[in-house]
């Protein structure tokens, strides 16, 4: 191995500090990165330089090469290049900042003075200084951005001394301390200033002068350690461990140690999720440690940046664009039902309800009209007997959503849900910690045993759903909080099963301002039927004895490709044409027709419109296209109608339509039944029928034909219905 | 080429002259060599075992095995994998490796040389093991017998002092350069360290009786050896895996062998430190409790350089590793054709604490015999959680059924649910951030291992939030057989393959997948008498008990299959079943049927599916269903009758 020539390695990075510039900066001029940096260093205005491993493979593809592998020696060596580039920057009178900006002043004076008048040394006057000392501003790289960022276990033996990029979880931090870089001490003999720079955490202080005049007097001058003299860098000792998602199966989560020097402290905190770039070194023991700890050395990272994620950023990195041959895979001609397949593919059947479930991940059009805004995301409510795989549609959901929160009504309370005014266990301050629906934000919030929540629970909820805010005031706090969620929840029936003859509120007990909140409610029921129920054996079968999905026609998709071709369809933004508003709004109509000429245990109501709308979006979303079809709608309707279809006409026994008299005699009956009483006033009666949006005429009819099956009798004055 | 001898007793000599070989493969040659050696299953059970054998009769620096269970990971090592030493009076150089050992070793008039070029780093993974948890009383004694009649006289750990002279005399025999005097303790000399090599004989006994000092009594030490199950016994280790590192999980049952490496040197000397006041945070990177449980004295937890390893699938010695070699071949036909008999005894066994009930310990049978067979999604396939209700108040009951149990498998452990186990006990692991470990939890238990849950220890009290936890975390590990392991941020989900069976009076607080109310045939019991005679039947021989251990053991791990045939019938079964009301025949009854037909199928040794064993599972669920209802229903009449 040669050695490299290090002296034009130098000249390589001054060759870049002052040579590289951007082109069309500002009025097309060359924007010089870095030299305009140096001017502000050289005035005390910046105190951290990052080099951009990107640009200086740009300026020379083998020296950023060369700093990746032996990171430490390049920062000495641009370290020297800036300290010999920055006279040249100085363009006016540096301000002092602090004492040492004092001293080091005091101290190039004095030397000067001393030496002014010989002539014969006309070298600079600072080199007698340990540069260390002198330099107050700070090197950091930044790494190229191809280089991905890797996890803790990927760290090994191999990567010591190079620049690396890891990702994880801070688990401890010191508190910022003090660390001496260069010791100063005067001798109390001769007064001389003696520098010892210190790169290991011990150094052994210097006991004898060794000025030359202590030298030659034999005077054994003694050294006494100067604070204000020394050099002292912020420092930081922060451990990192493994995100979970980075552990493969049964193993341990691992740790890492970061030093954190200067500018690189107090970025991060305990439960933070970090990217930290750095030299992973080794540990240099001394004394009694490096004997004992025989052929051991402990390693640590000393860091470049540490960089907070949240966990959004986190998944754009593994982003990728979709490639050619995945877009052909997923471009077939029948994707919609591919894509829909895909969803859950262990759980067999349900192929509306998921399509229902792809159009919620894909969400609609979000608008904003003269100031109103108009929500895009799509919720949904599935209800069901117990044991209809629910739970695991919610839980595949959760999953496939690159953001989003599981909860269930039960488990959270309000607080739980939408946030909370917390107290920071660290600083003791007050902090506003988000709860599930606002950790949620721009993604699916999943909630499972939506009916089990309590009444003041599910009040958080409303505004969610259709402002997509929640306010908080609370300890002095006020706010309005962004929570633009999808809201999916899952219901069991009140009485253990969805009972056909009664209406949607009876079966789930929602309040029906909730439930009209929902684009889209589903029932599934476990219903016999032999075809199904055949299938369904063979698929269970299937999986108990090959543990894997018994092969369909159609294979599903990777949940990555599924996750990435659903974040491309979030930026399409198709616009419904004015050509379409007119079919879109004689369907509502016919549709509101139709409800209420008929059984009607569902709404229709402005809000089944929009639902309409945003189905619609969604699925011209998921075609990429810009304009939404008449197709979309369709589909879109479709989907509503089978979602009513799956509230209404149920089992055989049920398929009956509730007659308008059967509902308007078992309103009255809850009436008075909740008056505990036997009898209630007509014109009561009326009112609650009334409200249900029954005609005064159908009341009446209902009343009549009722009193005819002896069933009730009203009195002659008709003020008074009193139950046989 | 060296003897057997040689390569247990002096396993390093062998590393560094494959490694001055100067061959690059050199590291595979080293595994190669082992493998080559221990392929003979006779050579591998001839190793010295770190489990029984105590560990001052153990020789340093040579191999041992050790049975265990992987508790915890810890961070990567970094070790000098290449260094130069330098001989003083000569000034040559040469090089040696750092692979499986910790501490570099020359001898006086030579000096290692940290600065120099051609020293390579390489990193090696840190495993902390401890015995398999729960293990029974009867496979630690067969183990000890299996390796007694293979060992070697002079390692025999009954005699101990003879072991000791034989070690001394190897001494004695060994070139001065022979690099097996490694306790020596270097000594800093600017940027070289030298090693010395003086006193032998002094520092080997004083390093022995130091060791006897301590590791005889493991239970007076200060150090949390951090056994899943507290109160066990045993070695804990120190596992450092080369090569292979990602290969092994927590929580698996792996048998190493290895370099056994216990230089007093390693220990970390928490008080010392604390009282020169030099151990300050910014010089060392770990704090106190982090040294403390990550170099722990190694007379307690000897390190083990590991130069192979086996995962074992189960641990019961008389059982081959494998049992698709040809010894596990014929040992599984023969179990399969003695099935019937060896299952009718396991029943008449299980009955006869049981009270005479027959039905139970078919039931009973069926869940000593699931094993999670396969993952779908979060569903676990193939475990059968069982809860025995209506167990008699007799506590001697309790006590008798386990101490069978304890007697029929290879691990089990019995928890009762008394309040403050439930509010005391650390059931999930938890990670210690200051000292950086793994705190064990009790469920963190090896597959197929057997937890007995005793619900009627359970009174009425209040649960803390302690208690509700550990609640929530059994009723995981019966419904979805995970633990989740908290690592404070997060939790992390661990699968496991646990069998839980609860004893409870009356419907568990916790879910199980099915449900048996014991109906017992005899009135009055005497569970002493009932002791009396199953331990007479275990006597007279009538009863085989190796053989339903090798039943119970083996079984599970077979190939079962469902014939096409079968499969269809089984499949209109279902559809027909489900006509006349879905309610009778949900998907999850189904699953469940196909779990008991399994294990019955197997159970009665026939690997493959037939359909008089799918009625008779049926049969069998109908008469449990019936009797359940039976059950509460007395209890339910009784009880509006008293009101």
């Amino acid at each position: 191995m040669s050695a490299k020539d290090y002296i034009a390695e130098k000249e390589k990075c001054k060759g870049f500090l002052t040579d590289f510039y951007v082109d069309g900066g500002r009025k097309g001029k060359k924007d010089f990165k870095y030299a305009q940096q140096l001017v502000s260093i050289a005035h005390r205005e910046q105190v951290a330089v990052t080099i951009d491993l990107d640009d200086v493979s740009e300026h020379d593809p083998e020296l950023a090469e060369a700093i990746i592998e032996n990171t430490r020696r390049y920062i000495q060596l641009f370290a020297d290049a800036v300290h010999d580039l920055l006279p040249d920057y100085r363009q006016k009178e540096v301000i002092h900042k602090d004492a040492l900006d004092v001293y080091i002043e005091h101290r190039l004076l004095m030397e000067q003075r001393v030496r002014g008048p010989n002539a014969e040394q006309p070298r600079d006057a600072r080199n007698q200084f340990p540069a260390e000392l002198m330099r107050r501003y700070e090197l950091y790289f930044k790494i190229p951005s191809q280089q991905k960022s890797l996890s803790v276990r990927d760290i090994k033996a191999s990567r010591i001394g190079k620049l690396v990029q890891v990702r994880g979880i801070v688990t401890r931090s010191t508190e910022v301390k003090p660390m001496m870089t260069v010791a100063t001490y005067t001798c109390d003999q001769c007064g001389a200033e003696t520098y010892q720079p210190i790169n290991s955490p011990m150094f052994m202080p210097l006991l004898t002068c060794p000025s030359q005049e202590c030298t030659t007097n034999k005077s054994g001058g003694r050294l006494y350690l100067q604070t204000r003299g020394s050099k002292f860098v912020k420092f930081q000792e922060v451990k990192i461990q493994e995100q979970s998602d980075q552990v493969p199966v049964g193993n341990i989560p691992r740790s890492m140690t970061i030093y954190a020097r200067g500018e690189t402290t107090r970025l991060c905190k305990p439960g933070d999720h970090v990217s930290v770039t750095g030299v992973f070194l080794p540990m240099l023991r001394t004394g009694f440690r490096q004997m004992s700890q025989g052929l051991l050395s402990e390693t640590f990272m000393d860091a470049h940046s540490i960089v907070k994620m949240n966990k959004a950023d986190d998944e754009e990195m593994s982003m990728e664009e979709l490639s050619e041959e995945e877009v052909q895979q997923i471009a077939e001609e029948d994707f919609y039902e591919k894509l829909a397949s895909s969803i859950a593919p262990e759980i067999y059947g349900m192929d509306d309800v998921k399509k229902a479930l792809l159009l919620l991940l894909v969400g609609g059009v979000d608008r904003s009209p003269k100031g109103m805004k108009i929500r895009g995301n799509i919720n949904i409510c599935l209800m069901g007997d117990p044991g209809v795989a629910k739970s695991q549609l919610l839980g595949y959901i959760d999953r496939l959503a690159p953001r989003s929160q599981y909860t269930t009504g039960r488990g959270s309370s309000g607080v739980g849900l939408t946030a909370a005014v917390m107290k920071d266990p660290v600083t003791g301050e007050m902090i506003l910690e988000g709860g599930a629906l606002v950790l949620a934000d721009e993604g699916v919030c999943c909630i499972d045993e939506f009916d089990k929540m309590n009444e003041t629970d599910r009040t958080a909820i409303h505004e969610v759903m259709e402002q997509q805010t929640i306010s908080i005031a609370k300890a002095g706090i006020m706010t309005s909080l962004n929570a633009r969620v999808s809201i999916l929840a899952a219901a069991n029936p009140a009485y253990g099963r969805y009972n056909p003859k009664k209406s949607l509120e009876h079966n789930i007990q929602l309040p029906a301002a909730l439930l009209s909140r929902f684009d889209v409610l589903w029932l599934i029921q476990d219903k016999a039927d032999r075809e199904n129920d055949l299938r369904l054996a063979q698929h269970i079968t299937y999986v108990h004895q090959h543990c894997k999905q018994p092969p369909t026609q159609v294979n599903p998709l990777h949940m990555n490709l599924m996750r990435r071709y659903i974040a491309l369809c979030k930026t399409k933004q198709p616009v419904i044409p004015e050509a379409l508003t007119d079919y879109i709004t004689g369907a509502y109509v016919e549709m509101r027709k139709e409800a209420r000429g008929s059984k009607d245990s569902t709404f229709t109501s402005a809000r089944t419109l929009l639902s309409i709308l945003r189905l619609a979006t969604a699925l011209a979303r998921l075609r990429l296209i810009e304009v939404v079809d008449k197709e979309d709608v369709n589909e879109a309707m479709r989907l509503m109608e089978m979602s009513k279809e799956s509230l209404i006409g149920q089992t055989d026994t049920a398929a009956r339509p509730q007659r308008a008299e059967d509902v308007i005699y078992r309103i009255v009956c809850d009436v008075i039944s909740e008056q505990s009483g036997r009898s209630i006033k007509y014109t009561e009666a009326r009112q609650a029928c009334l409200a249900k949006g029954y005609t005064n005429d159908q009341y009446e009819e209902a009343i009549e034909a009722y009193e005819e099956l002896n069933v009730w009798q009203v009195n002659t004055a008709k003020t008074k219905i009193t139950l046989v | 080429m060296p003897g057997i001898d040689d390569w247990v007793n002096l396993p390093l000599d062998i590393v560094q002259s494959l490694f001055d070989a100067k061959n690059k493969e050199w590291s595979n040659n080293v595994d190669g060599f082992f493998k080559n050696r221990l392929s003979d299953f006779t050579a591998w059970q001839r190793i010295p075992s770190l489990n029984h054998t105590p560990l001052h009769t153990l020789k340093p620096n040579s191999l041992v095995r050790f049975r265990c269970m992987v508790q915890d990971m810890f961070d990567p090592e970094f070790y000098l994998g290449v260094y130069e030493v330098q001989n003083k009076s000569s000034n040559s150089t040469f090089l040696k490796t750092g692979k499986y050992q910790d501490v570099a070793e020359c001898s006086r008039d030579q000096l290692i040389n940290l600065e120099s070029r051609q020293n390579v780093t390489w990193d090696r993974q840190t495993l902390y093991c401890v015995p398999i948890p729960a293990e029974n009383e009867w496979i630690k004694q067969g183990y000890a017998e299996t390796s007694q009649q293979m060992t070697c006289p002079p390692l025999d750990p009954s005699s101990s002092s003879t072991s000791r002279v034989k070690r001394a005399l190897d001494i004695d025999e060994s070139s001065p350069s022979a690099s097996q005097d490694s306790s020596v303790t270097p000594h800093q000399n600017g940027g070289e360290v030298a090693m010395e090599n003086g006193g032998d004989a002094e520092k080997r006994s004083r390093t022995t009786d130091g060791d006897e000092g301590t590791a005889g009594g493991g239970a007076n030490t200060t150090v949390d050896l951090n056994f899943p199950i507290p109160g066990e016994k045993g070695t804990a280790c120190l596992v450092k895996v080369y090569d292979q590192i990602d290969v092994f999980r927590v929580a698996e049952m792996v048998e190493f062998v290895g370099v056994l490496s216990v230089d007093p040197s390693l220990a970390h000397f928490a008080d010392s430190e604390q009282e020169s006041g030099l151990g300050d945070a910014v010089e060392s990177m770990e704090c106190i409790e982090e040294q403390n449980a990550h170099s722990p004295p190694p007379s307690l937890v000897p390190r083990l350089h590991v130069i192979a390893s086996r995962k074992l699938s189960h641990n019961n010695p008389h059982i081959p590793d494998d049992i698709n070699s040809i010894m596990g071949k014929s040992l599984v036909e023969n179990t399969l054709k003695e099935a019937g008999v060896i299952r009718d005894q396991l029943r008449w066994l299980l009955s006869q604490v049981l009270l005479c009930d027959a039905l139970t310990a078919d039931y009973l049978i069926l869940h000593l015999l699931s094993s999670v067979y396969a993952r779908r999604e979060v569903c676990a396939l193939g475990k059968l959680s069982l809860n025995l209700t209506g167990i008699p108040q007799d506590p001697e009951f309790v006590a008798t059924l386990y101490a069978l149990i304890e007697q029929l498998v290879s691990k089990s452990h019995l928890l009762p649910l008394t309040l403050s186990n439930m509010n005391k006990l650390k059931l999930t692991p938890k990670k210690d951030y200051t000292a950086n470990r793994l705190k064990s939890g009790l469920l963190q238990l090896t597959d197929r291992t057997h937890l007995v849950l005793d619900e009627t220890a359970l009174q009425p009290g209040q649960l803390d939030a302690n208690g509700v936890m550990n609640l929530a975390a059994l009723g995981n590990i019966i419904s979805w057989q995970k633990v989740d392991y908290d690592f404070n941020y997060h939790k992390t989900e661990f699968h496991t393959n646990v069998g839980v069976l609860v004893l409870s009076d009356a419907k568990s607080i916790l879910p199980t997948d099915c449900r048996v109310h014991l109906q017992p045939k005899r009135d009055q019991v005497n569970m002493t008498e009932v002791k009396a005679s199953v331990q007479e039947a275990l006597k007279s021989g009538t009863i085989n008990l190796d053989k339903i251990r090798t039943f119970l053991e083996v079984l599970p791990l077979l190939e079962y299959t469902m014939s096409e045939d079968v499969q269809k019938f089984v499949e209109e079964d279902f559809v027909e079943a489900r006509k006349g009301d879905p309610n009778k025949m949900t998907p999850e009854d189904f699953q469940h049927l196909l779990v008991i037909t399994r294990l019955l199928s197997l159970s009665l040794g026939q690997p493959s599916l037939t359909r008089q064993i799918w009625e008779r599972a049926k049969r069998m669920e109908a008469e449990r269903k019936n009797r359940l209802q039976s059950a509460t229903l007395p209890a339910s009449s009784a009880a509006t009758a008293a009101q």
